[in-house]
């Protein structure tokens, strides 16, 4: 039993892997179709995702989406957070698991709400139809990292700080607030790669002017496999690297060893 | 000695609807109405009549979908679980710095996105891929369709999946007190039934966790099939996309994805009733 888990476990392991690394040759081939291994290597592909407005203008549409689906949910969901934690109040547990109800909710259903929806509206097909869809779906993220943030502070902090004379306002300002700093980045970086990934509301709702990257990189599967995914999947995959990689690194300066992990989202 | 912010906040009830207020009108405005307007367009659209629910529970190819879709996902969970166990056993029972390597490994996959992974599979089992060209090299002159079928699309969705699982069922065993084991072993447990009667139950905890999410999460899923998968093999996720986007059969589309939200709900109730959601996503 015990040397044949290990085994499979390490098969396991390669099946886990060969598909996050066998982006990166792909990305430097020079043949134009998904041919593995490639004929030859060049950097042509590079070139053509950084000069291609066709996939420079989806990408800064992800990333001004994403960051402003970051600020509205961190602004919706700080103060709610602190109202879910640290009170007790009739209709409390109704309410925590209504902030977890995007989570359950298939995409696709919500795509389709989005798509009625945000066309009565007229905001279909734009960004801001985009940033008021994703910011639904990055309330639960954002909400289940903060919370578990704030269960874990240290009350007694705040009780000290008041006791030797400071306001209310104070208090926050100069215990919780830099206290919970980590968590609030965290959950900040949570949401933002919740918009950033997002796809299946994308697809139905972005249109032509404010598509984004994953809905870019849909299309273009679907239709005709362009080399360049190759190239923003490679890019892709080292951001991921760098920032799973970046906390070990820091935790072995600093010589603790906090573990990245990330809730699920429902795809 | 100053009135405490705990205090005073408890004391003013209003204080937490005030926090609250924001978040709850900007999800019923933006999340709870067009989900209710899915719910009414179902009803509504072309006429009000409850045709479109006849054609999607008794129409012959929405049936087959709905099946199709169904043990796709339990087939999906499955593999999770025989692919998610042993490598969390693997990692549950190295040293410190494999069980880390492989966690970072397993994290990396988690925050790649699903659609890079998706095209990676893509590469991976297409006609010009490795896979084939392996098929080829031991003798298989005509190697079948790798892309495009069911095979794919499941085997993809495995490999997108299966983190949830892995890391669900791994934090139950990190937890597993050696000495269970031990005094199992004492006790003359070995083996397999070491394995069925101790090591199992111990971990049932995480693998419903893991299968749950894994399950709900295929039963939905959108973009893998419908890129990977055989067109006339759908999931009912594609067939939702399918009638928006070609047919704009807005009401046809809003019966199928009711169903597959009453059925995810309701497998979602279940699991909350036994557990609590908030474990779930926790």
């Amino acid at each position: 039993m015990n040397l044949f888990m290990r085994w499979t476990g390490i098969l396991v392991v390669i099946f886990i892997a060969a598909p996050l690394v066998i982006v990166v040759p792909m990305s430097f081939s020079s043949a134009n179709s998904l041919q593995f291994p490639p004929p030859g290597y060049w950097l042509g592909y590079y070139r053509a995702y950084f000069t291609n407005p066709d996939w420079l203008i989806p990408t800064w549409n992800s990333i001004l989406i994403a960051t402003a689906t970051t600020i509205l949910t961190m602004i919706l969901v700080v103060p709610a957070t602190f109202a879910l934690v640290r009170h007790k109040f009739r209709g409390k547990s109704f309410a925590d698991l209504m902030m977890l109800m995007p989570l359950a909710v298939p995409h696709i259903v919500m795509a389709v709400g989005y798509y009625s929806y945000l066309g009565d509206l007229g905001l279909v097909h734009s960004h801001l139809g985009v940033i008021l869809a994703h910011t639904c779906l990055s309330v639960p993220i954002a909400f289940l990292v903060l919370s578990a943030n704030l269960k874990g502070f240290d009350r007694n902090l705040e009780r000290a700080a008041q006791s030797l004379g400071a306001s209310p306002t104070k208090t926050f300002m100069h215990i919780t607030l830099p206290i919970l700093r980590p968590g609030l980045i965290i959950s900040a970086l949570f949401a933002f790669v919740q918009s950033f990934d997002e796809t299946v509301v994308a697809i139905f709702i972005s249109g032509r002017d404010a598509a984004t990257l994953p809905r870019k990189m849909f299309d273009s599967i679907r239709q005709e496999a362009d080399p360049v995914i190759a190239v923003i999947s490679t890019l892709l995959f080292f951001l991921v690297l760098i920032g799973i990689a970046a906390p070990y690194f820091v935790s072995a300066l600093r010589s603790r060893a906090p573990k990245p992990s990330r809730p699920a989202g429902a795809h | 000695m100053g009135m405490s912010l705990s205090r005073l906040t408890e004391k003013t009830n209003i204080w937490p609807w005030l926090l609250l207020a924001p978040l709850g009108i900007y999800m019923l405005i933006f999340f709870v109405v067009p989900l209710a307007d899915v719910a009414i367009m179902s009803f509504t659209e072309p006429r009000v009549s409850l045709a479109n629910y006849e054609r999607v529970l008794t129409g012959a190819l929405y049936q087959r979908v709905f099946v199709n879709t169904f043990l796709t996902a339990a087939f999906v969970t499955l593999c999770c679980l025989a692919v998610g166990y042993p490598l969390a056993y693997l990692m549950a029972h190295s040293k410190p710095r494999t069980a880390m390597l492989i966690l970072l490994l397993v994290t990396m996959s988690f925050w790649t996105s699903f659609l890079v992974r998706t095209y990676s599979w893509m590469v991976l089992l297409g006609n010009n891929g490795p896979l084939i060209a392996f098929l080829q090299m031991i003798g298989i002159d005509q190697p079948p369709q790798l892309l495009f079928t069911r095979f794919s699309s499941t085997l993809a969705m495995v490999h997108i999946l299966a983190p949830y699982m892995i890391m669900n069922v791994y934090s139950v065993m990190k937890k597993i007190d050696p000495v269970l084991i031990r005094s199992a072993e004492s006790l003359g447990a070995r083996g397999w039934s070491l394995f069925r009667h101790v090591y199992l139950p111990l971990t049932a905890p995480g693998i419903a966790n893991g299968s749950v999410l894994v399950f709900v999460i295929c039963l939905g899923f959108y973009v893998t099939p419908v890129l990977l998968g055989s067109p006339r093999e759908q999931m009912i996720a594609g067939l939702i996309g399918h009638q928006i986007d070609e047919f704009l059969a807005f009401g046809m589309g809003s019966a199928m994805a009711m169903v597959l939200l009453v059925v995810t709900l309701i497998i979602l109730t279940i699991y909350h009733r036994r557990f609590g959601l908030d474990k779930l996503w926790g």
